[in-house]
């Protein structure tokens, strides 16, 4: 069974700048995310996106306030909370197999059971035929469906997703959109996923948490409940869009 | 922008190496741990350097090395560049260039000295030679390459507003392909300084590497590790105002 | 030179290029056309006598040369593969050392911020002495023996290997490590798993700078205290006044150095298959 995320008054200040606003990434963030929901973070560049996901991830510290995974403080990264980033990092000296099975290879895990793992996870991102390709082979969607994969590969309960779209063209991208609910119904995880696309957002997730920067704090909050798939051009949809828009411009 | 602090922390911690190799060093030479004889330590070093050479003398070898290399830099150099944009911009001469030039690349420099010495005898020339061949080759790489590897669209774009010929060749083709020229610079001068060290080592009546042969000839160590001190700082610094002042600065939309 | 199969290009050169094209001949039959004219001119012009034969051996006598050193030798008795494996065991022996102290330290310090700050400056003039500039004091120190030269590929070999090693793993994009890190690995499986395997096209670029840096070294070094390999050959030859065999000497030279520079670059595409450019590192 999931756990929550509890994020609690976090504030974090970087030590590099001296000018006191600049310095302060995020300003008393507050935050529960529940098990198996698909929560959007979205805000214009500097509102601390991707600062809270890499504290929730755990490669980073908040200066005060806590994050807690079920019973858990979070001070450091875990397969627990699998990690997809926007440039992929995929391993270039791995196949695409090889990749996916890291995790396991690290754990101990016996060849057998994790190549048998690691297939079965192909195939559910639809890149069968692709295991012995290396990642400079594969094209910016289908790396991305690697590392959907791989960080699948250690059975996380969360799965926090740092803009893994934003480097693809609009068509992958929306083929990538459909792909990761049909692997996210199929898996039921908790995601976090940071995005600046408004639209990708409404499409995929659950809730909607619109972050403003400087200082990073939370600005507001949209519960989606169109069931899925949900059509863009819906009036639903598109009046949605508009409010989210409001709150971050 | 940067911590004060931050900056002084590196600050000290490049020192700190320095200081403790230093440290070791003397060390080493005031415990006799090695025959001091051979292996002279840094304050007999700077002794030498304060008394035993007058920096009169020392500047008039630096002086000859400097000449040497620079001219011999600026003939390969010059050459290494006309010929590499003669051949980039026509690729027929460029195919047939690439023999010849495909062969004699893997010689070392210093591999010309025995024919050298046999075309331009023992004087200044046969050194000047070397060196120049030390800088052709990269030069003439660096330039061929940069050259061939302009993007194609910069030539649409320049000849969409009415340029071509000549004009194209030296207001898109050359600037496009300085980086690379440039490159091949650095590298052409490093081999060049090396050539000329090795060219005064084996043969020469002044100059640093002559300075070092000395140091050996009369027997007197702490010379030649003077001279190679002299050698390496000399490296540097050229190395130095090349990259840092010249490059950064005339090519700062691509190195700065 | 490398060839034009870098995709269509526009010929901005004169029609006769465009033509040429358009027959698809390959290049390299270009650049022995012109070797072949070249050395036609020569033959030529040592015939009529415009350039002296003492000077500039015809290629006729070079392949007469090129025989006889090959069986009989220069000096005499000293074969070409006397020379050959004389050359290519200094800097095997040299170029090993260099690379078995220094990829190890290489990485010990590129993983550390402050070693690599402290010894940044040592290494960075160490680096700058000129290793030709070291023999005296190498004879010096070990007299005029295998070990001197040795010991001189080794040193010239030993800066660039280290500095590329050092960038190697300061290179290892940190993405790298956070996904290891998310993905459970521990402290020891990031650094052989994925440091390592990260690090090795960098090093691999800098063993193949130091090779050319070896050959280099050894050359120079060969021309004294030592009759045997490509560098006392060709300086042999010339106390003899035997440009031809100097000449010869060179070619060689210019063989082993173009096989030398070439087999890492096979042995990396080998080794290194996921590699997708394998760009020169120029220092």
């Amino acid at each position: 069974m999931g756990k929550p995320i509890a994020i609690d008054h976090v504030t974090k200040r970087f030590k590099t700048n001296t000018e006191a606003d600049q310095g302060v990434a995020l300003e008393d963030v507050s935050l529960r995310i529940e098990p198996n929901e698909f929560v959007a973070i979205v805000g214009r560049s500097g509102c601390g996106k991707t600062t809270l996901l890499n504290m929730i991830a755990g490669f980073l510290q908040p200066t005060s306030g806590s994050i807690r995974v079920g019973d858990e403080a979070v001070n450091a990264p875990s397969p627990e909370r699998g990690m997809v980033f926007q440039q992929a990092a995929l391993f270039p000296w791995l196949t695409a197999l090889e990749n996916i099975e890291f995790g396991p290879r690290n754990q101990g895990v016996p060849k057998a059971q994790r190549r048998e793992q690691a297939r079965a996870l192909i195939e559910l991102v639809h890149l069968t035929g692709s295991e012995k390709k290396y990642p400079r082979e594969l094209s910016g969607g289908m790396q991305q469906r690697v590392a959907i994969a791989r960080a699948l590969a250690m059975d996380p309960d969360i799965l926090l997703m740092d803009e893994p779209f934003g480097a693809l063209d609009e068509l992958t991208r929306s083929e990538m959109q459909q792909e990761l609910l049909r692997i996210w119904e199929a898996e039921k995880k908790t995601v976090v996923f940071v995005t600046h696309s408004i639209s990708e957002a409404l499409f995929l997730s659950d809730r909607i948490v619109v972050l403003s920067p400087h200082p990073g704090r939370l600005r507001a909050e949209f519960r989606v409940a169109m069931p899925r798939p949900r059509a863009r051009a819906s009036q639903e949809f598109m009046s949605l869009y508009e409010e989210i828009h409001s709150a971050i411009f | 922008m940067n911590e004060p602090r931050l900056f002084q922390r590196n600050l000290i911690a490049s020192w700190a190496g320095v200081i403790v190799v230093l440290l070791v060093w003397q060390v080493i030479n005031a415990l006799e741990l090695v025959n001091p004889g051979i292996f002279p330590g840094p304050l007999q070093i700077a002794d030498t350097a304060l008394h035993r050479f007058p920096l009169a003398d020392v500047l008039g070898h630096v002086r000859a090395s400097m000449q040497r290399v620079i001219f011999g830099f600026l003939i390969g150099g010059s050459l290494g560049m006309v010929l590499g944009i003669a051949s980039g911009w026509y690729r027929l001469l460029g195919k047939f260039l690439w023999g010849p030039i495909e062969i004699l690349r893997p010689i070392p420099p210093l591999a010309w000295i025995p024919i050298a010495l046999m075309w331009f005898g023992l004087g200044e020339q046969s050194k000047v030679f070397i060196i120049s061949l030390g800088a052709f080759f990269p030069v003439i790489t660096s330039t061929y390459s940069g050259m061939r590897r302009i993007d194609p669209m910069l030539f649409r774009a320049a000849q969409s507003v009415g340029l071509k010929g000549p004009r194209l060749l030296l207001k898109i083709a050359i600037p496009a392909a300085l980086p690379d020229i440039a490159v091949g610079i650095r590298v052409g001068w490093s081999l060049s300084f090396g050539s000329l060290v090795a060219a005064e080592v084996l043969a020469a009546n002044k100059g640093l590497g002559y300075m070092v042969m000395y140091g050996r000839e009369v027997g007197e160590v702490e010379v030649i590790v003077y001279g190679i001190i002299l050698i390496g700082l000399l490296n540097l610094l050229t190395d130095y105002l090349l990259y840092n002042v010249l490059f950064k600065r005339q090519l700062k939309w691509h190195f700065g | 030179m490398p060839s034009s199969s870098d995709g269509p290009r526009p010929t901005f050169g004169p029609r006769l290029a465009r033509r040429a094209r358009s027959f698809r001949v390959p290049d390299w039959v270009y650049g022995l056309a012109a070797v072949l004219f070249l050395l036609g001119l020569w033959e030529f012009a040592v015939a009529q006598e415009w350039i002296s034969a003492f000077r500039f051996p015809p290629p006729s006598k070079l392949a007469r040369t090129f025989e006889a050193l090959l069986e009989r030798g220069f000096p005499r008795g000293i074969t070409t593969d006397v020379h050959l494996k004389a050359t290519l065991q200094r800097i095997l022996q040299g170029y090993s050392a260099a690379a078995v102290l220094a990829i190890p330290l290489g990485l010990f310090i590129g993983s550390s911020p402050y070693l690599d700050r402290a010894s940044m400056p040592v290494i960075t003039f160490a680096r700058s002495v000129a290793t030709i500039s070291l023999l005296p004091l190498a004879v010096a120190w070990f007299g005029v023996g295998e070990f001197t030269r040795i010991f001189l590929i080794a040193y010239g070999c030993f800066w660039i290997i280290l500095t590329n090693a050092v960038e190697a793993v300061k290179g290892v994009p940190r993405q790298y490590l956070f996904a290891a890190q998310s993905l459970g690995a521990s402290p020891a499986q990031i650094f052989f798993r994925v440091m390592l395997p990260a690090s090795l096209p960098r090093i691999f670029s800098g063993m193949r700078v130091a090779l050319g840096m070896a050959f280099l070294v050894i050359i120079a070094a060969e021309m004294v205290g030592t009759i045997t390999g490509l560098g006392a050959l060709i300086m042999e030859a010339r106390n003899f006044y035997r440009t031809d065999v100097t000449m010869v000497g060179m070619l060689f030279i210019a063989i082993i150095g173009f096989l030398l520079a070439h087999i890492l670059g096979w042995l990396e595409r080998i080794l290194l298959p996921w590699v997708s450019d394998l760009e020169e590192v120029q220092r």
